[in-house]
C-alpha cells in the first residue's frame, strides 16, 4: 500500500519552460526591487548630517518620557507590532491595517518557507547529496496551510475594508484638494490612480491566490488532509457547488497561477518606486524618530541659514518625507488648514518628496501631482523656502505640533517648517507686524516694542513688594513672558497670581528689567540668531540672580527654558504656573472654597502636548469644586488658538475663520459658562473670540489662577 | 552709480525720557540709542536702487551710542561701505548745523552721485540736515521724498506736498534727497546676518575737525511741555452749542 504523503507539488501544472520563465521574471524583479531599495538607501545615507547626527540618538537619563526621551527601539518594535499609531485616533481604519499587516507578514513567511524549502534546501541537498530533501510535508505542511491559511483570512478581511474605505469613503482627509491652490491649476489625478493601483492590487493579488489554492486542492479531487487547508478546502467545494469539476479546475489554474504570480512578481517589483514603498519606509522611520525634535529645535545647517534645497535634507528627513501615506491626518487636524490658510502638512511632505525624487533621479509611479507650469513641487531649480514651498505656506504654521502627534508613521513636520522659514527669515521675506516684532525683540527684549523698565510696571498696585531675585535668594523665580508683563488684561492676571502666591508664602521673585522675551516662538518663527541673544541675555540674568527653581505664565517660555535653554546651560528645574497651584492644593497649603461652576479646560499646546502637562491644571479644576466638562478634542488633540508660533505677531485677517473662533464654536456646544485657560496667549485669543462669535455674556473666559484665587482667598475676591 | 546714505542715532522714544540735570538737554545716560527711522527709509531706497542698477551704497554717521550696531544692520542688508565720523563728543548733543557740516566735510572728498538721509528725525524735526547738506555742498536739494527714478544722468523725484498733492521733478546729479518713505518698507536683516557682518566687515573710522566752529543756538532750558488746560465739553442742541461756539470766539478777540 502507498503511504499517503501530505504534501502538495510545487510547480504542479507548470511545464519545465514555464519553470524557467517564473524564475527569470523572479530574478528580474529581485533585481528592479533591490536597485530601488539601495537607490532609496543611498539617498538617505547621503542626506545632509549635522554634526551630532545618529540614527538612534543616545538615550538621555535627564530626558523627561514622551517630552524629549527618545522612544527605546523595542518599545518601537511594540508601536510598530500593534499599529497603535494607526489605531489610536482611528480604530476601524487602524484595525483594518493591522489585520492587512499581519495578514501579509504571515503570507510573506508563508512564501519564504516554500522558497527556503523547494529553491534553498532542495538544490542544495540535491547539488550536495544527490537526493532532493524536502521539510514541506507531513505535520509541517499541514499546521503551515492551517496557521496561513489564517493569515490569508486576516489579509483578505483588512484589505476588503481598506479598500471599500478608499472606493467609497466621503472622509475629509481622503480628499486630496490642495490647501495652497497655485495659480497655474494643478492635477492630483495621479495620486489618485496610484492610491487605487495599491490596494486593489493588493486585493487582486489576495484574491487570485486563495482561488487557485481551492482550484487546486479541487483539482486535487480533494485529498481529506487538504482540510487542514481549511480555507482552500471551502473555496475549492464553493468551485465543486458551482459545477467545476476537477479538470476544469485545473484548467483554470494552469492560467490564474500566472495571472496570481504576475501580480504578485509585479507588486514586489513596484515597492520601491510608489507609496508602497511606506511598507518599509514608514516602521523604520517610526523606530528611528525622536521626540525631542519638535520641543528642541536642531541648528540651521552650517552654510545657510536655513533650509534652500533638498541637498540640506537630513537622513532622517528623507526617510520621513518616504513614509508618509497620504493617510490625511495631519490635513485634518491642522488649525491652519482648517481656518483656511494655505497650509497643510500633508501637501507640504507630498511636495517636497515628488521634489526629492525628482532630484535624486528616483522615478515615482503615479504618487506624483502635475501642473501644467513648473511650480512648487515641479519647481526644480527653486529655493525650497518661498517657491517650491510658498511664504504663506510656511508661514500659516502655528507649531501647534497637532500634525506631528498625530502623524501614524512619525515624521517631524514642524523642524522641516521652522528650517524653511528660517530661510525667509533671512531673506526678510516675511509680514510686516512680524518685522516688526522681531525689531523690538531685538532693541527692547519684548515684542511690545516698550522700554524694558516698564516690564516689571505690573506690580504697581499690590500691596506688598516682588521680591527682586537678583538681590535675594527666592526658591522659585518667575518668568513671565511678554503677555504677563505688558497686555494690560493679562496684568490683572498677574497681580492675581501674585497675590495667591504671597498669600501662601511662596518664596518667588523677578527679574525686573532684565527678563527677556524667552525666545520660544522666535525661533519658531525662524530667527535663530535673535533666539541665541535672546538666550544669551536671559542666561546672563539667571546668572546674577539667586533661585532653586523657575516657573513661567506662559508655556511657550516654559517649552524652551525647560527643553531648550539646557544646552545653553541652564541647570535649574522648570515648572509651569498651574503645576505650582496644583502643588499648593495637594501639599495642604489651602483649604479652597466649593465654586460649583460648570466649566471647560483648554489645553495650550505648548503646556499639553508638547510638555504632556495635562494633569496638574484639571486636579486644580476639580480641587476648586469646578465640574470639568471636557471638549471633543483636549488633552493631546488640543485644538490651538493659533497664535503659536509666531502666528501672533501675522496677520490673521486672511483666515476664513481663526482657530480661536472655532475653538469657541466647540466650546459653546457644551453646557458650560467658563471656558479656563492657563496661558496668556490663550486668554488674549480667546477673549477676542468670544466677541467675535458674540457670546460674551454666556461663555466666560477665565484663568485658572482666576478661580483658584476666588476659591481661596475669600478677602479679595477676585471679579470672574 | 555712488550713493552715500547719511544715518543718525537718537534716543529711543519708548523710553521714558527724561531732562539732565542742567535742564538743557535729554538725560543721555540711561536711554538707549536706536537708528532714525526716516534714515532708515532713505538707506531703503538706495538699497532698492542698488537692487535695481548697479550702484554701491555708503552709509555714514556720526560717532553716536549704539552706531556700530546700526552701521552693521545697513552692512548686513546690503550696503558695501560703512563709515563712521569721530572728532566729537560722542555723547553730546550734535545739533543739525553741526552734523551737516561734519557729513559735508567727509563728502568733500568722496566720488558720489546721491546723498539720502532722512527727511527728518526727532531732534530735527524742521528736516534741516538734506537742506543744509545740500547748500553746503552746493548741490540741488529736495526734501519729503517719496520716490526716486533714475532717467541717466539725471534724477526724477515725487515729493509729497501739502494737500494730498504729489510733485514729481527732475534734478540733476550729484543731488540730496530727504527721504519720507522709501518705495517699499525697510527690509529685515536678520540677527544672524548682522552678526555675520561685523565678523566680515570693518566700520571705517574717519576723524573729522571742523576748521569753523560752527555757530549754534545755546539751549536755556529744555522742558517737557506744560500741561495745559483741558478741554471744555459744549453740551445741548446744535444750536446753543453753535451759540456758545461764537462767544467764546469773540471773547477771545478770534471773530
Amino acid at each position: 500500500m502507498l503511504a499517503i504523503i501530505e504534501t502538495r507539488k510545487i510547480f504542479a501544472g507548470e511545464t519545465e519552460v514555464a519553470k524557467i520563465v517564473f524564475y527569470v521574471l523572479a530574478l528580474i524583479v529581485l533585481v528592479i526591487f533591490f536597485v530601488g531599495v539601495i537607490r532609496r538607501l543611498v539617498v538617505y545615507n547621503r542626506g545632509r548630517r549635522a554634526p551630532n547626527f545618529a540614527w538612534l540618538r543616545r538615550r538621555d537619563p535627564r530626558d523627561v518620557p514622551e517630552v524629549s526621551e527618545r522612544p527605546t527601539v523595542p518599545s518601537s518594535l511594540v508601536t510598530i507590532a500593534t499599529n497603535q499609531t494607526i489605531i489610536k485616533t482611528k480604530h476601524k481604519v487602524g484595525v483594518s491595517h493591522w489585520l492587512l499587516f499581519w495578514g501579509f507578514i504571515g503570507l510573506f513567511l508563508a512564501t519564504s518557507i516554500l522558497s527556503l524549502d523547494y529553491d534553498v534546501l532542495g538544490n542544495a541537498s540535491r547539488i550536495i547529496t544527490g537526493h532532493t530533501y524536502s521539510f514541506f510535508q507531513g505535520p509541517f505542511y499541514l499546521a503551515y496551510n492551517a496557521v496561513f491559511d489564517f493569515a490569508g483570512l486576516l489579509a483578505l478581511v483588512g484589505t476588503v475594508l481598506l479598500a471599500s474605505r478608499r472606493w467609497f469613503s466621503k472622509e475629509p482627509q481622503l480628499d486630496y484638494t490642495r490647501a495652497q491652490k497655485p495659480e497655474s491649476g494643478y492635477s492630483r489625478a495621479r495620486i489618485v490612480i496610484g492610491d487605487h493601483v495599491f490596494v486593489s492590487g493588493l486585493l487582486l493579488i489576495l484574491v487570485t491566490g486563495l482561488l487557485i489554492q481551492g482550484l487546486r486542492i479541487d483539482g486535487e479531487h480533494f485529498p481529506s488532509f487538504e482540510q487542514w487547508t481549511w480555507l482552500g478546502y471551502l473555496i475549492g467545494k464553493g468551485f465543486a457547488g458551482l459545477g467545476v469539476g476537477a479538470a476544469a479546475a485545473r484548467a483554470v489554474h494552469a492560467w490564474l497561477w500566472w495571472v496570481h504570480v504576475g501580480l504578485a512578481l509585479a507588486f514586489v517589483a513596484y515597492i520601491p518606486w510608489s507609496k508602497a514603498w511606506h511598507m518599509l519606509a514608514s516602521p523604520a522611520n517610526l523606530a528611528v524618530r525622536d521626540f525631542s525634535n519638535v520641543r528642541r529645535l536642531p541648528q540651521p545647517p552650517a552654510d545657510n541659514a536655513g533650509y534652500r534645497s533638498v541637498d540640506d535634507l537630513t537622513p532622517k528627513e528623507l526617510l520621513g518625507l518616504d513614509s508618509c501615506t497620504k493617510c490625511g491626518r495631519c490635513h485634518v487636524v491642522c488649525p491652519a488648514r482648517t481656518g483656511g490658510a494655505p497650509l497643510s502638512p500633508r501637501d507640504l511632505i507630498l511636495d517636497l518628496r515628488q521634489l526629492a525624487d525628482h532630484k535624486h533621479g528616483i522615478p515615482l509611479l503615479f504618487d506624483t501631482e502635475t501642473r501644467p507650469s513648473p511650480t512648487g513641487p515641479m519647481n526644480e531649480d527653486g529655493c525650497l523656502a518661498g517657491e517650491v514651498v510658498v511664504g504663506e505656506t510656511l508661514w500659516s504654521c502655528t507649531t501647534c505640533m497637532a500634525c506631528v502627534e498625530i502623524c501614524p508613521v512619525g515624521i517631524e513636520h514642524v523642524p522641516l517648517i521652522v528650517q524653511l522659514r528660517r530661510t525667509l527669515v533671512d531673506q526678510g521675506a516675511m509680514d510686516p507686524t512680524l518685522q516688526s516684532a522681531l525689531q523690538n525683540i531685538a532693541t527692547q527684549g519684548n515684542s511690545f516694542g516698550k522700554s524694558s523698565r516698564m516690564r516689571a510696571r505690573w506690580t504697581k498696585g499690590l500691596d506688598f513688594p516682588i521680591v527682586d531675585a537678583r538681590t535675594q535668594h527666592v526658591e522659585y523665580l518667575w518668568f513671565l513672558g511678554d503677555f504677563a508683563s505688558f497686555d494690560e488684561r493679562l496684568m490683572d492676571i498677574s497681580r492675581t497670581l501674585a497675590t495667591v502666591l504671597h498669600a501662601n508664602g511662596i518664596s518667588f521673585g523677578i527679574l525686573f528689567e532684565e527678563e527677556r522675551n524667552a525666545g520660544n516662538d522666535v525661533r519658531r518663527v525662524g530667527e535663530e540668531g535673535l533666539f541665541e541673544m535672546l538666550v544669551e541675555q536671559n542666561m546672563n540674568a539667571f546668572a546674577k540672580a539667586s533661585f532653586d527653581k523657575i516657573f513661567t505664565t506662559d508655556p511657550h517660555s516654559f517649552n524652551t527654558l525647560r527643553n531648550e535653554y539646557p544646552a545653553f546651560g541652564l541647570d535649574r528645574p522648570v515648572l509651569h504656573y498651574s503645576e505650582l497651584l496644583a502643588k499648593l492644593l495637594f501639599t495642604g497649603k489651602v483649604a479652597p472654597g466649593n465654586l460649583m461652576r460648570k466649566v471647560t479646560y483648554h489645553d495650550p499646546c505648548y503646556l499639553g502636548r508638547y510638555n504632556r502637562i495635562f494633569e496638574a491644571p484639571r486636579a486644580v479644576i476639580s480641587a476648586l469644586g469646578c465640574d470639568l466638562v471636557e471638549m471633543p478634542r483636549h488633552g493631546v488633540n488640543s485644538f490651538c488658538c493659533g497664535a503659536g508660533g509666531g502666528r501672533i505677531w501675522m496677520d490673521d485677517s486672511v483666515l476664513d475663520e481663526r482657530p480661536s473662533v472655532n475653538r469657541i464654536k466647540e466650546a459653546s456646544t457644551l453646557d458650560v459658562d467658563y471656558f479656563v485657560v492657563a496661558c496668556p496667549k490663550d486668554y488674549a485669543m480667546f477673549s477676542d473670540a468670544v466677541k467675535t462669535v458674540g457670546i460674551e455674556d454666556k461663555l466666560k473666559v477665565v484663568d485658572i489662577v482666576e478661580l483658584f484665587a476666588e476659591a481661596t482667598l475669600s478677602s479679595a475676591l477676585v471679579d470672574v | 552709480m555712488h550713493i552715500v546714505v547719511a544715518m543718525r542715532q537718537l534716543a529711543d522714544l519708548v523710553e521714558e525720557l527724561e531732562v539732565n540735570g542742567d535742564g538743557t538737554d535729554i538725560d543721555r545716560d540711561f536711554v538707549k540709542f536706536v537708528s532714525n527711522e526716516w534714515d532708515e527709509a532713505a538707506l531703503e531706497e538706495a538699497l532698492t536702487i542698488k537692487d535695481e542698477s548697479a550702484a554701491s551704497v555708503t552709509v555714514v554717521a556720526l560717532d553716536e551710542p549704539d552706531v556700530d550696531q546700526t552701521l552693521y544692520a545697513a552692512l548686513a542688508k546690503g550696503a558695501d561701505r560703512a563709515v563712521k565720523l569721530t572728532g566729537h563728543d560722542p555723547s553730546a548733543w550734535v545739533r543739525t548745523r553741526e552734523r551737516a557740516q561734519r557729513i559735508a566735510s567727509f563728502l568733500a572728498h568722496e566720488e558720489f552721485d546721491l546723498v539720502l538721509t532722512g527727511v527728518q528725525a526727532a531732534d530735527d524735526l524742521d528736516g534741516q540736515l538734506a537742506g543744509i547738506l545740500g547748500s553746503t555742498l552746493d548741490i540741488p536739494h529736495a526734501a519729503v521724498v517719496v520716490g526716486v527714478e533714475l532717467t541717466g544722468s539725471s534724477l526724477r523725484v515725487a515729493q509729497e506736498l501739502g494737500g494730498g498733492l504729489v510733485g514729481v521733478s527732475e534734478l540733476e546729479l550729484p543731488a540730496v534727497l530727504g527721504v519720507q518713505a522709501a518705495r517699499q518698507a525697510p527690509r529685515y536683516a536678520s540677527i544672524t546676518r548682522i552678526r555675520q557682518a561685523m565678523q566680515t566687515q570693518k566700520i571705517e573710522e574717519q576723524e573729522v575737525s571742523l576748521e569753523v566752529t560752527t555757530p549754534q543756538v545755546t539751549v536755556r532750558r529744555l522742558y517737557p511741555p506744560e500741561k495745559q488746560g483741558g478741554a471744555t465739553m459744549l453740551t445741548g442742541s446744535a444750536k446753543d452749542v453753535a451759540t456758545e461756539i461764537v462767544n467764546i470766539l469773540r471773547s477771545k478777540g478770534l471773530v
